[in-house]
């Protein structure tokens, strides 16, 4: 027994390495996200271009969609316009969540919401417009709750209305592969979805 | 061509480093000396190597050559001298040139003042080093070799040094935080030394003192130019943020603290071995740990260098190597040991067990703090962060009973002590600390039970008994003039403790009554706070050698009177196309006025932040007194005996009552 407490910080060290070797090879900033396998949170925000419009969890029911969440201000969300447009060609159905950046009412910015569509219709018109409609969360509750870290991110949604992925950065032809099991899975009705 | 040199240098640094791996060890195994010989004027050129190396990079970056890619990247022909210097060691490659520049400067120091040692201790000793040195040197050259070149196609200028990194605490804070982080290696080596000869005898103990006391201040004062730093650079009046990276030097000197009280149970009473050699290889180790989590990438923080999963294979090898060998030669060996003083439950020794426990706990915490989101990621149980409030609340906890000890041990004797002859001195101390914690509360608020109260009384506790401790040893020692008698390192261990208590009370009095403001302001507002009030008298714009930007003039005035001038900057680095904030602070042993100028807004106005922030000063005074009570037991005659005095730890401890760590 007393020989044994000698080795006891050897094997706490070695169980240490083990961790610290799986940790190099998995990036640190990729947080998953925590409504994974979970029903959308519960929301009622407007349509960005027909703010009398009110959309909710309810909208999403039905078909499996992308939720992809952007904001003009954002260059890799515009870079990736393109290839989302020709997705949707392909019948891809994504709905925007637009990222309304904070706004300092102290310092006397405000929330402008004429010039921000002017803006989104410009540059979708000068990019392409992957999207069926944009949802636009002036308050940033719902991109709170769904714990997205920045944009562009992706959430693949599936026909319960439960998020089945989480797609951190943009998507290109790389990286669609991947995601296009799943959303073919999905579509299929797969309970199960492969991990990328 | 100098760039060159420099190469070739490390090349054969690496080569001697090998040899002095080998050889020594091997010597000391047979019981042959010569290759044990060998060891000290390998040491003394190895050092002599990587200081031309070291030389090499500098010059590349004093005369602006970019055909180094090292220079290219991070530095710029704009930037001053002094930040070029600066540069060397700013990004990741130079850094470990630093990094192996101060191990083998700690390798040749053990060399030079290594005469009283029995040589095969010294070839040992030296030959685990040449171990170290070796993983160092082989990282650098194979993982990240500061001399690769860019031609043929090299820049005509330089992506530019970051700016967060040109300032003065920059010079000194990496190479100051090094010289702890490799100093431990020294405390290992003695520690590995042990463990292969089998001798842990007070001799040991006594030589092992002074080095781990050099590293541990060194360390000191690196975490501390590194807090201040934050405090002046990131404009967000903070001091301590608990990154990863922070807590990183921070377990080592946590560990370390508690090494240097071990080492003098075991120099003085000949006990608590194990536990000493275990607490030496864990400061190095987590050393060790630190640099890997920043060179690696496992752990997102604000220091962390550009991430790359080679780098870290590397290191966690080595890490296998060094830290796993060690603790099996600990797990072989160290079982055979044992101690055969006798104490009692109350004693000095008890004392110190808990102030290691204490430490340890600590250590522990941060430990888990930093590595706990990792892995609770990679047991697939998705991402969390542990910030501050997990932090704050346990250290506010652990440090309740560790003040009442330290405040406690230097009254107490070793073997036994009585309670009796204790109780009347100790509640006079207790009286006194109460009503000066009370006391100078009440200038601040009427005194409620918060943290402020319990971080002064902590504080004065610690204060109080450590003074009255000095005040009873000058009548046992005949008056004042006897204080002269007592050894350097009794006064050392005031001076720690005194800085400990400084802490304490800064740390508690800034979390209390630290005030802030957002404001916005024109040339000619002013903004009231905690009584001082904050005037922004001009704003103009700003014309630095590598940046531009604006600069604010403020005047404050206290009660009418106008106290003081502050001069808050916003630089613009064009080069890196960063913004830095320059905070104004007018620095006072009972409050810092902090103002740090943000953006340009409409009007033209200004956003402003504004601090109040008392007895900050106290955090840092109180760690450059910490070191400076290690500096001071550093000169303690015992540690530079030419021969080794072979007298029992018993018998001195049995016969000195005064004279004690």
């Amino acid at each position: 027994m007393r020989k044994t407490v000698f080795y006891v910080p050897l094997a706490a060290f070695l169980l240490l390495s083990l961790f610290l070797l799986s940790g190099l090879f998995s990036d640190p900033r990729d947080h998953g996200s925590a409504l994974l396998e979970k029903p959308l949170p519960a929301f009622s925000l407007p349509d960005l271009q027909q703010p009398n419009r009110q959309i909710s969890a309810a909208d999403f029911r039905g078909e499996v969609t992308l939720l992809n969440v952007w904001g003009v201000w954002c260059p890799t969300c515009n870079a990736e316009l393109a290839f989302l447009t020709t997705l949707r060609q392909q019948g891809v159905r994504i709905v925007g969540l637009y990222y309304v950046q904070p706004v300092d009412a102290a310092f006397g910015e405000k929330f402008d919401l004429p010039t921000l569509q002017q803006q989104v219709r410009d540059k979708l018109a000068e990019q392409g417009d992957p999207y069926l409609f944009n949802v636009v969360d002036e308050q940033r509750s719902l991109i709170f709750d769904l714990g997205v870290t920045g944009a562009p991110e992706t959430f693949v949604i599936d026909r319960e209305g439960v998020i089945r992925h989480h797609h951190v950065g943009d998507i290109n032809p790389q990286n669609w592969p991947q995601l296009q099991r799943i959303y073919q899975q999905l579509q299929q009705g797969a309970d199960h979805v492969p991990t990328p | 061509m100098i760039a060159e040199l420099g190469h070739l240098a490390l090349c054969f640094a690496l080569a001697i480093s090998l040899v002095l791996a080998i050889f020594p060890l091997y010597g000391s195994y047979k019981g042959a000396a010569g290759p044990v010989l060998l060891a000290r004027p390998l040491a003394i050129l190895l050092f002599l190597l990587t200081s031309v190396a070291f030389g090499a990079l500098c010059y590349s970056f004093w005369s602006n050559d970019f055909t180094v890619l090292n220079v290219a990247s991070n530095s710029n022909s704009m930037l001053p001298w002094y930040y070029r210097m600066t540069a060397v060691w700013g990004s990741h490659e130079g850094s470990m040139l630093l990094w192996v520049l101060m191990l083998s400067g700690w390798t040749a120091a053990v060399a030079l003042l290594s005469n009283s040692l029995p040589l095969i201790l010294q070839g040992r000793i030296l030959g685990v080093l040449g171990i170290i040195n070796v993983g160092f040197y082989g990282f650098v050259l194979f993982m990240s070799n500061p001399f690769e070149r860019t031609l043929p196609f090299f820049p005509v200028d330089g992506r530019d040094l970051n700016p967060l990194l040109q300032d003065f605490g920059m010079i000194i804070h990496p190479p100051l935080l090094y010289m702890g982080y490799v100093g431990f290696a020294v405390s290992f080596a003695f520690a590995i030394a042990a463990l292969l000869g089998g001798r842990f005898d007070s001799n040991w103990a006594r030589w092992a003192r002074p080095w781990t006391l050099a590293a541990w201040l060194f360390l000191t004062l690196g975490i501390m130019l590194g807090s201040w730093w934050a405090y002046l650079e990131l404009g967000w009046g903070g001091w301590w943020f608990w990154d990863p990276v922070e807590n990183a030097s921070l377990m080592p000197w946590l560990v370390g603290t508690a090494l240097i009280h071990s080492l003098a149970v075991t120099e003085k009473r000949g006990t608590f071995k194990s536990w000493t050699v275990l607490l030496a290889i864990a400061a190095f180790s987590l050393s060790l740990l630190g640099a890997f989590l920043v060179r690696s990438g496992v752990l997102v923080s604000v220091h962390a260098f550009a991430t790359d999963p080679s780098r870290g294979l590397f290191l966690l090898f080595f890490l296998l190597v060094v830290v796993g060998g060690s603790l099996l030669l600990y797990g072989v060996r160290m079982h055979a040991v044992r101690s055969q003083a006798r104490y009692q439950l109350f004693s000095r020794e008890v004392l110190l067990w808990g102030n290691n426990i204490f430490l340890l706990t600590a250590t522990l915490v941060v430990f888990l703090g930093t590595l706990y989101p990792l892995f609770h990621k990679e047991l697939g149980l998705g991402s969390i962060s542990i910030g501050e409030p997990f932090f704050n609340s346990i250290f506010q906890y652990l440090a309740i009973p560790f003040a009442l000890l330290l405040g406690l041990g230097p009254w107490v004797r070793w073997k036994q002590q009585q309670w009796q002859p204790l109780l009347k001195p100790l509640s006079m101390v207790l009286v006194a600390a109460l009503v000066l914690a009370v006391g100078v509360l009440s200038l601040y608020q009427t005194p409620s039970a918060n943290l402020a109260l319990l971080g002064l009384i902590l504080g004065a506790w610690v204060a109080v008994s450590t003074v009255g401790e000095i005040q009873q040893k000058a009548v046992q020692l005949g008056g004042v003039p006897g204080l002269f008698k007592l050894q350097a390192s009794h006064w050392g261990m005031v001076l720690g403790h005194l800085g400990f208590a400084m802490l304490v009370v800064g740390i508690a009095m800034t979390k209390t009554f630290s005030v802030e403001k957002d404001v916005r302001m024109k040339i000619g507002d002013s903004v009231e706070l905690n009584g001082y009030t904050f005037l922004l008298s001009d704003v103009y714009a700003l014309n630095g050698p590598n940046y531009g930007g604006q600069a604010a003039e403020l005047e404050v005035f206290a009660h009418g009177e106008k106290l003081t001038h502050l001069h808050a900057e916003k630089r613009f680095y064009p080069v890196t196309r960063s913004v830095m904030t320059e905070a104004a602070v007018d620095a006072r042993l009972s409050r810092d006025l902090y103002v740090a100028l943000g953006e340009e807004l409409s009007g033209p106005s200004w956003a402003l932040r504004v601090y109040v922030k008392p007895y900050v000063r106290w955090i840092w005074l109180g760690a450059i007194l910490m070191a400076l009570g290690g500096l001071v037991s550093l000169g303690d005659k015992r540690y530079r005996r030419k021969t080794a005095a072979v007298t029992s730890p018993q018998s001195s401890a049995a016969t000195g009552a005064p004279a004690d760590a």
